[in-house]
C-alpha cells in the first residue's frame, strides 16, 4: 500500500522532472536569459536572508557560520532589555520619519497644485527642470553643501547672521537642530522630484470636469477643493500608506553624510548604528539582531499598509 | 454680473500669483547651492577667506581647481567612479533586461513563481550585516567589483521592464517564431529595439545610481585609493578631513571652503552636464513606471 503511494509519488516526480527537462531543452534560450539574474538574486538577495541566522548565534568571522554556537534569543533579550542605545535608535528613526510625514509629505502635493496653476508651458518646464535638479546629485554632494552653508566659520548662513550682528550658530553640532536639518534638507532635495507623481495624476483629470464646474460659476479655489484634490486623493492615500510602511527606514546615506558624533543622541538611526558597530566593531550577531527587528517591523507595516491600500483603492505597491 | 465676474478674476489671480511666487522662489533655492558652489570655486581664494563671496564671483581664479586636481586621491576615486559607472551600467542593464524579458514571457514555466521571487526582495531583505558577510564570502571586499556586483540589479527597475515587455503585443513574437527565430534572437533583434524607451530610461537610472552611490563604498572598501568619488568627497567635505589636501605646501594658505567648493563642483559636473538631457528621459521613465499603477 505505502509502496504504491511512494511509487505514485516517484512517478509524479519523474514525470515532472521529465517535462521540466524537455521544457528546458525546448526553451533553452529563455533559460539562458533568465539564469544570470536569478542566480544573482539567490546569492545577493536570498543568501543574506539565510544569513539572518547569525542573529541567533554567537557569530564571529573566525568561527564562521557553522562553527558558531546557537544562542537562541540571547541577542534579542539583550537589545530589548539591556542595550543602552537601542530604544534611542528606534526613537530617532521614528521621530525623523514622523517629522518627514508631517512636513515633507504634503509639500510635493502643494507644489504640484501650484505648478498646475502655471499656464505658461515654457516657464513651467523651466521650473520643473530646476526643482528636479537636486534629486540627481548624491546625498554626499547635497549634504556637503548643506554642511558648508551651515558651517560656523565659513558658511553663508552664519555670515549673514554675523552681518546682522548675531553670534554664529553651530548648527551641525547641536542635537536639537539635527532632525530639523534632516527634514529640511530632504524637502529641499526631494520635494521637487516628488511632485512628478502628483502632477501626472493631475494631468490625467478630465478637463470636462473643470468646464462643467466653470459653467456652474465655481471659482478657482472651489475647482481645486472639489475637483483637483478629490481626483488625486487616491494617489495621496496610496503614497501615504507606502510612506507609513517605510517608517522604520531612514536613508542611510543622508544620515551618514549629515550626522557626526555630537548629534548621535538625536540623529543616530538604526542603519548608521548597525554599520558603525557591526562592521566597525565586528559585533555581527548583535547588529544583525537589530537589523532583523527593523526588517520584521518594516515588512509587517508594509504588508498591512499595502493590504489596506489594495482593499480601499485596489492599488498598492504590488 | 460684471461685478461678480471681476470677483472671480481677482481670486484666480491671487492663487496664480502665489503659485508663481512660491514656485519661482523654490526653484531659485534649488538652483542656488550649485550656483554658490560654482561661484566660490572660481573666485579668488583671498576673497573667499574674507567671507566676501555671497552672490557674485570676485577675482576670477582657478587655483582651487589646480589644488583639487593635483590631489592623487581625487584622480583615483574619479577613475574608479567612471569605471564602476560604465561597467556597472552595462552589466546592470543587460542582466536586468534579459531577466525581465524572460519573466515576462507566457511560455516560461513558473513565471509567477519567478515574479514573486523577485518582488519579495523589495519587501524583505537580509539587512546590512548578512549582505556584508555574503559580499565578504564571495571574495569582493576591497575589490572594485564590490561596487558593481552586490547592487547590480535593482528590483524596481526589473519590475518596470517586465511591465514594459508585457505590454508589447504577442503578435510580434509569434510571427518571428514562425520564421524560426529562437528566444535569444527575438530578444536581441526584436524586443530590445521595441523596448528601447524603457531600456534607455532604466540605463540612465542605473548610471546615475552608480555615479552617486556612497553606501557600498563605505561598507565594502577599506583601502583609501580604492574608494569611489562619493566616499572621497564625504571624507574631504562632509567629514572635513582636509589635512590630506593641505599636505601640499602651495595649498596651505588656501581656505578650505575654496577647496571644498572646487571638489564638489568637479564631481557634480558630469551630472550637471548630462542633466538637461537626462531629465527628459527620467520624467518619461517615471511615467513608464506608473503605467502599471
Amino acid at each position: 500500500m505505502s509502496s504504491d503511494v511512494l511509487k505514485n509519488l516517484f512517478k509524479k516526480w519523474s514525470d515532472y522532472l521529465h517535462k521540466l527537462g524537455k521544457d528546458i531543452i525546448k526553451n533553452r534560450w529563455l533559460y539562458v536569459l533568465l539564469a544570470p539574474g536569478i542566480i544573482w538574486f539567490i546569492i545577493y538577495r536570498y543568501l543574506p536572508m539565510f544569513g539572518l541566522y547569525i542573529a541567533f548565534s554567537d557569530f564571529s568571522i573566525v568561527k564562521g557560520i557553522t562553527g558558531s554556537e546557537f544562542v537562541g534569543l540571547k541577542y534579542f533579550k539583550y537589545i530589548f532589555f539591556e542595550h543602552r542605545n537601542f530604544w534611542q535608535l528606534v526613537e530617532n528613526t521614528l521621530a525623523i520619519n514622523i517629522l518627514k510625514l508631517v512636513f515633507y509629505f504634503p509639500t510635493p502635493i502643494i507644489f504640484a497644485l501650484m505648478l498646475n496653476e502655471i499656464l505658461n508651458i515654457k516657464y513651467k518646464r523651466t521650473l520643473q527642470t530646476l526643482i528636479y535638479l537636486p534629486h540627481f546629485v548624491s546625498w554626499v554632494v547635497f549634504g556637503s553643501i548643506v554642511i558648508t552653508f551651515l558651517s560656523p566659520s565659513e558658511g553663508i548662513v552664519n555670515q549673514i547672521i554675523k552681518a546682522f550682528g548675531g553670534q554664529p550658530i553651530f548648527f551641525m553640532s547641536e542635537p536639537k537642530y539635527f532632525r530639523w536639518i534632516v527634514v529640511a534638507s530632504d524637502i529641499w532635495k526631494e520635494a521637487g522630484w516628488g511632485t512628478i507623481i502628483y502632477l501626472a495624476a493631475i494631468t490625467s483629470i478630465d478637463p470636462q470636469l473643470y468646464e462643467a464646474a466653470k459653467i456652474d460659476s465655481a471659482n478657482k479655489l472651489q475647482l481645486i477643493r472639489y475637483i483637483t484634490i478629490p481626483s488625486i486623493s487616491e494617489t495621496i492615500v496610496v503614497m501615504l500608506l507606502l510612506d507609513i510602511g517605510r517608517i522604520m527606514n531612514v536613508s542611510f546615506e543622508q544620515i551618514y553624510v549629515l550626522a557626526n558624533p555630537t548629534v548621535y543622541s538625536t540623529g543616530d538611526v538604526i542603519s548608521t548604528y548597525v554599520y558603525r558597530i557591526g562592521i566597525g566593531n565586528g559585533r555581527f550577531s548583535l547588529t544583525t539582531a537589530i537589523g532583523l527587528f527593523q526588517s520584521v517591523i518594516g515588512f509587517s507595516l508594509l504588508m498591512t499598509c499595502n493590504t489596506i491600500s489594495r482593499k480601499w483603492f485596489d492599488r498598492g505597491l504590488w | 454680473m460684471t461685478k461678480y465676474k471681476s470677483k472671480i478674476k481677482g481670486e484666480v489671480d491671487s492663487i496664480k500669483v502665489i503659485s508663481y511666487i512660491v514656485m519661482t522662489f523654490f526653484a531659485i533655492i534649488c538652483l542656488f547651492p550649485f550656483y554658490y558652489i560654482f561661484v566660490v570655486s572660481i573666485s579668488d581664494p583671498q576673497f573667499v577667506r574674507e567671507g566676501q563671496i555671497i552672490l557674485w564671483p570676485k577675482g576670477f581664479s582657478l587655483q582651487a581647481f589646480n589644488v583639487t586636481f593635483q590631489h592623487a586621491r581625487f584622480y583615483s576615486s574619479f577613475r574608479i567612479s567612471v569605471f564602476r559607472t560604465i561597467i556597472g551600467t552595462i552589466l546592470g542593464i543587460s542582466i536586468s533586461s534579459s531577466l525581465a524579458y524572460a519573466v515576462s514571457r507566457k511560455h516560461l514555466r513558473g513565471r509567477t513563481f519567478f515574479m514573486v521571487f523577485i518582488v519579495f526582495t523589495m519587501l524583505f531583505n537580509g539587512g546590512i550585516i548578512p549582505t556584508y558577510l555574503v559580499v565578504r564570502y564571495t571574495g569582493l571586499i576591497d575589490s572594485i567589483w564590490a561596487l558593481i556586483i552586490p547592487n547590480m540589479i535593482n528590483t524596481f527597475n526589473v519590475i518596470v521592464l517586465v511591465n514594459f515587455f508585457r505590454s508589447i503585443p504577442d503578435e510580434i513574437e509569434e510571427s518571428a517564431k514562425i520564421d524560426g527565430a529562437n528566444d535569444l534572437k527575438i530578444f536581441y533583434k526584436l524586443m530590445v529595439p521595441v523596448a528601447m524607451p524603457a531600456i534607455a530610461t532604466i540605463t540612465l537610472f542605473i548610471s546615475v545610481y552608480h555615479w552617486n552611490a556612497l553606501m557600498d563604498g563605505v561598507l565594502y572598501i577599506n583601502t583609501p585609493n580604492k574608494k569611489p568619488l562619493q566616499v572621497y568627497l564625504n571624507d574631504i567635505v562632509a567629514a572635513g578631513q582636509t589635512e590630506d589636501l593641505f599636505g601640499d605646501a602651495s595649498a596651505r594658505w588656501m581656505p578650505t571652503l575654496s577647496l571644498k567648493a572646487a571638489t564638489i563642483f568637479a564631481s557634480t559636473l558630469p551630472i550637471l552636464v548630462v542633466y538637461p538631457f537626462l531629465q527628459k528621459y527620467f520624467v518619461k521613465g517615471i511615467m513608464v513606471g506608473s503605467v502599471k499603477g
